[in-house]
């Protein structure tokens, strides 16, 4: 269930006023403060996320996704609002507090999969627990376990550049479930991937969010149609057209 | 036990970097390996020749050296330049002292050798008023001693026409005991002296590093034009025992305030002192090579940290902090500084026989690079510090890349 105010019952994730700004145009030594230009990127959004929602994320290039996408996964604070993941306000902790809440509770997948070329799909798919300290022995098995979930279980000892397009970004999402995420996001994860191997991630993506939650950013209507329901992004702003207005709960399609 | 775990993973991911881009592992490791070698080998070269400079001037016999002035190797004979006039009066002063035993006035001086009266080359000329213990002959005799040439200062009396030669001018000229020599100070002056061989002797070669031919002085300065002036370009002087070479050395200094008076210590401080450039540019290159050794390493780590600047990204994203793959880099470089010098280490020793072989070649010098166990712990030390400053730099770039802006990127 998605809705754009804090009224639900079981949230995961609640971005409540949300915006981030930047300021560019101050970069160099003989810039004056002049030229310095704040730049609203994500301006004031509220939305709630449940365990069990998958949430297309949509909006044309510089609409603010992948900001929005970088503050509700912990990677990036707001200027204003707050974030609250699985009850932790990520706007109060520290670059290393929110790297430690992003371990335990978050897994990304990425457009261009950016799995370590000198590891195997096993060892990349491990590397999150190394974080963690889990022992050798443990990691491989629950390497294992997953790459056999995205039917990957007998290319384990390759080297991604022994994969394909499709087979990477399923040991992307081996490697993003790997830790049991309660928050799953993934920014554009077909954008590289034919239209039948995106089929079968978005199919993978979808059927691990029964005890997550699932943010997929696209621009693919395609992918988006898979989705449950749909915060659209414009100039920052969520657009009233494209989700249900502020205060309206966004239909859950399941 | 979660640490170690961790950090056997962080090896592991180490290695595998390293396996993985094995022509810049090989590269890196080779970069450090020639800087540290740079650094054992010149090293070793350094305390070869000093240590073979002092072996030498002990094994001379000699506790002083005087000569009429600053020490200056003359590069063309391998010999000094003369600088001290009047020699065998001062050598008969010296020797007249009670705490001395021996002085004895040595020329060099470059000279025109052969066989025959066509085909002549040029060596060192040694001029010793008489063999003697200042020269040991391993094969024929000593020639006659004394330097009755000489005679007093008058330079009239008969010339022994004696020389005694080095192994390397007896296999140069292909000549041996008894056969006879054309010596001069020029062409003119060579076909006009004939010496005869009386004996075979590596004395002054061991010294100089190079082939010779010993004379009495005073026929050294007959076929070189110098007895106007008695030149030589030193006297050498040996105490009796219980003299303090100290304590006669300032004395003759203030006997001879024109000359300069050296112990063994001292002679061999001012001809490396003549060699400073040579030195300065010796450390100049270890330092060099050191500097390169870091800076291809760091090259190599912080290119490899660019090329997987979005993979590194996505891991931090993860969750994984950025010690944990500062630890991944850090290790790979350190790797590299450790093979490195494990390399250079165990090379540093075959490479110096190598160096040997190629110097006795040369200048005839044996054992000149000396390789003390302490240079190589050092350039051992110095991989390590590559390795390590390598492995800071990588990290400190690591750390301050901005993850959100490499994954938009």
């Amino acid at each position: 269930m998605v809705s754009t105010e804090s009224d639900t019952a079981d949230p995961i994730l609640t971005c409540d006023g949300v915006t981030r700004t930047f300021t560019r145009g101050r970069s160099g030594w003989l810039s004056s403060p002049q030229d310095a230009q704040t730049v609203v990127a994500v301006d004031d959004v509220t939305a709630t996320i449940n365990t069990g929602d998958v949430v297309g994320l949509a909006g044309p290039s510089g609409s603010g996704k992948s900001t929005l996408l970088h503050l509700l996964a912990a990677l990036d604070t707001p200027t204003d609002g707050r974030v609250i993941l699985d009850g932790t306000d990520t706007t109060t902790l520290s670059e290393s507090q929110r790297a430690k809440l992003r371990l335990d509770e978050v897994g990304i997948v990425f457009q261009h999969f950016h799995l370590l070329p000198s590891l195997s799909a096993r060892a990349n798919v491990a590397l999150p627990l190394v974080q963690r300290g889990v022992p050798t022995s443990t990691r491989r098995a629950k390497a294992n376990d997953l790459l056999d979930a995205v039917g990957l279980a007998d290319r384990a000892s390759h080297k991604p550049a022994e994969l394909s397009g499709g087979e990477q970004q399923r040991v992307a999402i081996a490697r993003a479930l790997v830790t049991d995420p309660s928050l799953l996001v993934a920014d554009e994860p077909t954008g590289e991937l034919d239209s039948e191997t995106g089929r079968q991630i978005l199919d993978l993506l979808t059927n691990v969010a029964d005890d997550r939650a699932v943010i997929i950013a696209s621009h693919d209507e395609a992918v988006l149609d898979r989705a449950d329901s749909v915060l659209r992004l414009h100039d920052g702003r969520l657009q009233s057209e494209s989700t249900p207005s502020m205060h309206r709960e966004i239909p859950h399609e399941s | 036990m979660k640490f170690l775990s961790r950090l056997r993973a962080v090896v592991g991911i180490a290695g595998a970097q390293i396996r993985t881009q094995r022509l810049r592992s090989l590269l890196a490791v080779v970069g450090i390996c020639l800087a540290v070698l740079s650094m054992t080998l010149l090293t070793s070269l350094g305390m070869g020749v000093v240590q073979t400079g002092q072996e030498k001037f002990d094994a001379s016999g000699r506790d002083l050296w005087v000569t009429g002035g600053p020490v200056k190797l003359a590069p063309e004979t391998g010999g000094f330049q003369n600088s001290l006039d009047n020699s065998h009066r001062i050598a008969d002063e010296i020797m007249a002292r009670d705490d001395v035993s021996t002085a004895y006035a040595l020329g060099f001086q470059t000279v025109y050798v052969s066989p025959n009266t066509s085909e002549f080359e040029t060596i060192i000329g040694v001029g010793a008023p008489s063999g003697g213990q200042s020269v040991t002959v391993t094969e024929g005799s000593q020639y006659t001693p004394g330097d009755p040439h000489y005679n007093g200062g008058s330079y009239d009396g008969p010339m022994t026409h004696e020389v005694i030669i080095s192994p390397e001018a007896a296999e140069r000229f292909d000549v041996g005991v008894n056969d006879t020599l054309y010596i001069g100070s020029t062409l003119a002056s060579a076909r006009q002296h004939e010496f005869r061989i009386t004996g075979i002797s590596p004395t002054y070669s061991n010294f100089l590093g190079s082939s010779n031919v010993v004379l009495h002085l005073s026929e050294l300065q007959e076929v070189s034009g110098t007895t106007g002036t008695d030149t030589a370009s030193l006297v050498t002087v040996r105490l009796r025992d219980g003299a303090n070479p100290d304590t006669v050395a300032a004395d003759l200094e203030s006997t001879y305030p024109t000359l300069d008076v050296r112990t063994n210590q001292e002679q061999l401080e001012a001809t490396l002192r003549q060699q400073a450039v040579l030195i300065a540019a010796g450390v100049a290159l270890v330092a060099l090579s050191i500097i390169t050794g870091i800076a291809l390493t760091l090259n190599l780590v912080l290119s490899l940290i660019y090329q997987q600047r979005r993979e590194f990204a996505a891991l931090r994203a993860q969750g994984l902090s950025v010690w944990t793959l500062v630890g991944v880099v850090g290790t790979q470089a350190f790797t590299y500084g450790l093979l490195g010098g494990l390399l250079a280490s165990g090379l540093t020793y075959p490479l110096a026989d190598v160096l040997n072989v190629a110097i006795q070649h040369l200048v005839g010098f044996e054992n000149v690079v000396v390789v003390d166990q302490r240079v190589v712990l050092g350039g051992f030390a110095i991989a390590l510090v590559i390795g390590l400053a390598s492995a800071l730099a990588g990290s400190w770039s690591l750390a301050r890349q901005p993850v959100t802006d490499l994954l938009d990127g």
